[in-house]
């Protein structure tokens, strides 16, 4: 008989509990139940019995920002084919389909390889060119003949179907730059299905249907990036605010991704999808007991991994304001980032009641500053990035992005925007509006518990970010603990011209950098 | 020898057992034995019909009230005025608080309350940590029944929302979603959108008259979810909607009058790499009795992610699309069914044939058991997920009465697709789907298409001029 495999059992009941002075908080209590497989992967469960239903969430400790130059996109594509299925799910003949893939693999490799030699037989001898183009339309066609074959053992999205059969709700996966998240809600009876799906898929991935999905997500990059006058200013942005950190890169480049292969997306996963990475949160009808029978039963078999690298790089102090126009068939918008700290640092919470003293409500400073008594703008908003409601891993930024009315310029907009932030660094903040902005971090925390999903993400998030779930009390008690001084020194110190970035979308017809 | 191949054999069959100790499709599951908790229901004295559902797991309260009316009720000459209204209930100001006050108690004590209002109905929410519930109630109750409708904000609202009017275009999603209902509702008003002249027309008394006409207690559903108790959401309501005097609403029925949409393509020009597709017809309304058999017939083509035919043909096997699928909206009068899909520019025509096969072929050949059977058993299992927080409870059971369902429309719903059989199924798809029928709203730059837009029929150039 084999021991149980789970080695560290922390069975403390740890109790997250808000004590502050407003009473009616003090009844709250949710039995955080923490164990850790001996490979190293965290579990936190949360009993509740509000309906028979529980929130599963699985959260892996890297994402976008890990990629290496050459492979970006391999988190988010990985997130893709991670439901592909396994040896098993999605498959009607997995050893004939291993052999096709293998031989997709090589047609790929070569692929490859004419592509790289393309460039050079056009300089050193053209005659060749044509015929050069030709061999690779040839190969890509095999590689298309291949996966037209290897279609006929797939059982498509079966993965998908068997969670669908079973009644789940909220299912899908997220990447993040520092986190991977897959999630979903299940009638509580269904428990055990969640333990054996996941690990499957975790344990005996297959990467099946790999080219059409590369296609998926560049469709994805067109609808969500391309097409999206929001997304393409914050996507230029960003790449102006970042020159040394991978922050800078908000969606993989089409080009690079249509270079990515299996190899890539198996290295991230070998590299990164590794227990002690990983947290699952488990929230809802459930008992403990079963949870960990389950836990040590699915995922105690895998295997723990040397501990990848951390991101070294560290972005350079900024010394210049950095501005740049993009040209889109859209309204004026303007966008300002500035680099802030990062979660670890004492300036971090006063960054999170700065974001919130700016843009949170109508009678936030921007909303009511610039919408409603200035009217300058329709509309404004204020938030950090990478943004995952915690504190960011890495330095991040704060941004704030103005829709001007019509007929306002986006100078008269900055301008404005920069007057309060002034206020900010040389005005204390008043009692009341300090106050204000606690009773939200107080309100917020409590709501964050509403339902099992919001709370089995936030457990997983603090988990994943700090290394320990509790941080999401020191985390609130950080910020009620911000004063007027903090504010103003962290204003002065981080919202100044030097340390900004300036985004300006320009409307096509009317563009000023043609 | 044939003994070492044996134990070989053998070997390796452990093996790959060891990987597998249990395939995940073996695991056998009772179906969920579930009765939601029901809400209480009282009635005021004015009118006021309440649900209530206590929670005592946290300290928070939540209330949604419903009334009818609705963008649909707007004159078509002041269209985005009930929009307006119930934008200005929230900003405008209540009984004795400025606009500024309200706006600075609701965030000092981080209660939300949101104000909207969408065809058929004007809806308020309302969100508090119990510690608050009576100020919530206060400001909520003075939003409803002495909104100020301060002048300036008036002005300030219908301005801003001139300016998002002008960036209507801006996003190509939006304006595939406008040019749809717009098409497919021609001649109606669930087809209208508020223009810059409909919004420059509002005024301050136009507003009044709708406040005064709509927001009555006769007219009005609410639903209180929260930690209370019975007596104590008596005595909230008494106190805060006591006053409220009722009126002679009259709300006539709207008509069913001319939704008559050209079959075609109206093409929106954007400067996209994409186009954006949306193709569809007008279908069926709330409480035709065939809905159950057109979610399972629907679920099976479009509506259930990636077991559906159109997430599995387009995405999956062609990877034309990262977001396409299809949806069956029932609304009171009459809802429409519609796929989506969004794909490479020089991919339009070859989406677009491909989804209309694909609803043309459930039309004709109906759908399989195996399909039904899959789509039967996830509406039921996930049927908990409507009834898992007691908000949504709540709030359920005051929709149902506000569109004239009986109190046990849930369990209805559930024995009716539970009864659905493929022959209903196939007789639904044939009846109801119209894939030669459709209005094809495709946004993009037709230079890039695959082949012309005339392929799938007579082109409108849909004009991009803001009005």
């Amino acid at each position: 008989m084999q021991k149980p495999t789970y080695l560290i059992l922390v069975r403390l009941l740890l109790f997250l509990s808000i004590a502050s002075c407003a009473s009616a908080q003090d009844e709250m209590q949710f039995p955080v139940q923490e164990f850790v497989l001996s490979n190293g992967m965290t579990f936190l469960v949360v009993e509740r019995e509000t309906a028979p239903v529980f929130a599963g969430f699985i959260s892996v400790a890297a994402g976008a920002a890990n990629e290496k130059v050459g492979d970006i996109g391999t988190a988010h594509l990985l997130e893709h084919m991670i439901s592909k299925g396994s040896q098993i799910i999605g498959t009607s003949n997995y050893a004939a389909e291993k052999d096709l893939m293998t031989k997709e693999d090589s047609v790929w490799a070569r692929i490859d390889r004419a592509r790289r030699e393309e460039r050079y037989i056009k300089v050193n001898s053209p005659e060749k060119a044509e015929a050069h183009g030709k061999y690779i339309d040839t190969l890509e066609a095999i590689l298309d003949s291949i996966t037209q074959q290897s279609s006929q053992y797939v059982v498509q999205n079966e993965f998908d179907v068997i969670y669908t059969r079973n009644g789940a709700a909220e299912f899908n996966a997220v990447t993040e730059q520092d986190f991977t998240s897959y999630f979903v809600s299940l009638p509580s009876n269904r428990l055990e299905l969640f333990f054996a799906l996941e690990s499957d898929r975790f344990k005996h991935m297959v990467l099946r249907e790999f080219f059409p999905e590369r296609d998926v997500v560049s469709e994805e990059r067109r609808l969500s990036v391309e097409n999206s006058p929001d997304a393409k200013i914050f996507e230029q942005l960003i790449g102006e605010a970042y020159i040394a950190h991978p922050y800078g890169i908000f969606w993989e480049w089409q080009s690079e991704e249509n270079n990515l292969s299996r190899a890539d997306i198996q290295n991230f996963f070998d590299t990164y999808y590794i227990p002690q990475n990983i947290t699952v949160a488990i929230v809802g009808d459930v008992k403990l007991d079963t949870v960990k029978k389950l836990a040590a039963q699915y995922f105690g078999d895998i295997q723990a991994g040397p501990e990848p690298e951390p991101i070294y790089v560290e972005e350079p102090v900024q010394t210049g304001e950095r501005r740049l126009e993009i040209l889109f068939d859209a309204n004026p918008i303007v966008s300002i980032a500035y680099h802030k700290s990062a979660f670890d640092s004492p300036d971090e919470p006063s960054f999170q009641v700065i974001e919130q003293l700016l843009g949170r409500g109508r009678s936030s400073r921007l909303y009511k500053g610039l919408v409603l008594d200035k009217q300058l703008c329709s509309d404004i908003s204020v938030y950090t990035y990478p943004g995952n409601g915690l504190g960011d891993k890495y330095t991040g930024l704060l941004c704030i992005d103005a829709y001007p009315k019509d007929g306002i310029g986006t100078g008269d907009v900055e301008k404005a925007v920069y007057e309060e932030l002034e206020k900010l660094a040389t005005v204390p903040v008043d009692e009341r509006e300090l106050s204000k902005i606690k009773n939200n971090i107080d309100a917020g925390f409590v709501w964050a518990a509403y339902s099992n999903p919001g709370l089995a993400w936030n457990l997983g998030a603090a988990q994943n970010l700090a290394h320990d779930w509790k941080y999401l009390v020191k985390y609130r008690n950080n910020l009620k603990a911000v004063t007027a001084q903090d504010i103003m020194k962290t204003a002065g110190a981080y919202l100044t011209p030097q340390n900004r970035t300036v985004a300006t979308l320009v409307p096509k017809k009317e563009g000023t950098t043609q | 020898m044939k003994k070492y191949f044996l134990i070989l054999v053998i070997l390796l069959l452990s093996a790959a057992l060891s990987v597998y100790a249990v395939d995940p499709r073996e695991l056998k599951f009772a179906p969920l034995e579930f009765k939601p908790p029901v809400p209480e229901r009282f009635v005021t004295d004015n009118g006021v019909i309440v649900y209530f559902l206590a929670q005592k797991e946290l300290p928070v309260v939540t209330a949604n009230l419903l009334f009818h009316g609705g963008t649909a009720y707007d004159p078509a000459d002041r269209a985005g005025l009930a929009e307006m209204t119930a934008s200005l209930l929230r900003s405008g100001g209540a009984g004795r608080r400025s606009p500024e006050q309200v706006d600075e108690e609701l965030d000092f004590t981080a209660i939300g309350i949101g104000s909207a209002a969408s065809d058929d109905e004007m809806t308020l929410s309302m969100q508090t940590l119990k510690k608050d519930v009576s100020l919530a109630f206060e400001i909520l109750s003075d939003m409803i029944i002495e909104p100020r409708f301060d002048s300036a904000k008036v002005a300030t609202e219908i301005s801003n929302r001139m300016d998002d009017i002008r960036r209507q275009n801006d996003d190509p999603r939006r304006v595939t979603r406008r040019v749809f209902y717009e098409t497919i509702y021609t001649g109606h008003p669930y087809g209208l959108s508020p223009t810059l002249a409909s919004m420059g027309g509002i005024t301050r008394e136009d507003i009044l008259a709708l406040h005064k006409k709509y927001y009555s207690p006769n007219n009005c559903l609410l639903s209180v979810s929260g930690d209370l108790t019975l007596d104590e959401v008596k005595e909230i309501v008494g106190k805060y909607f006591g006053s409220w005097k009722k009126s002679d609403v009259a709300i006539s029925a709207l008509p069913m009058a001319a939704m008559q949409y050209n079959p075609g393509v109206y093409y929106a020009e954007r400067d996209i790499n994409q186009a954006q597709i949306r193709l569809g017809h007008l279908c069926m309304d709330i409480k035709n009795p065939d809905r159950q058999a057109m979610d399972v017939v629907n679920f099976a083509l479009g509506s259930s992610g990636f077991t559906s035919r159109l997430m599995q043909q387009i995405r999956t096997t062609a990877g034309l699309a990262y977001s396409v699928g299809s949806y069956n909206i029932n609304r009171p009068l009459m809802g429409v069914f519609f796929g989506f899909c969004e794909t490479r520019a020089d991919a339009m025509a070859q989406a677009t044939g491909m989804m209309l096969d694909i609803i043309r072929e459930v039309k004709d050949k109906g759908i399989t058991e195996e399909e039904m059977t899959l789509a039967r058993e996830s509406l039921l299992n996930s049927y908990v997920f409507n009834y898992d927080t007691p908000d949504k409870i709540a709030s359920a059971a005051a929709s149902l009465e506000f569109y004239g369902f009986p109190p046990d429309q849930l369990q209805r719903n559930v024995d009716a697709l539970k009864a659905v059989t493929l022959e209903d199924c196939n007789r639904v798809a044939q009846k109801y789907l119209a894939p030669d029928k459709c209005a094809i709203i495709v946004t993009g730059n037709r230079s890039m298409f695959d082949k012309p837009l005339e392929t799938f029929g007579p082109v409108t150039d849909v004009s991009m001029e803001i009005k």
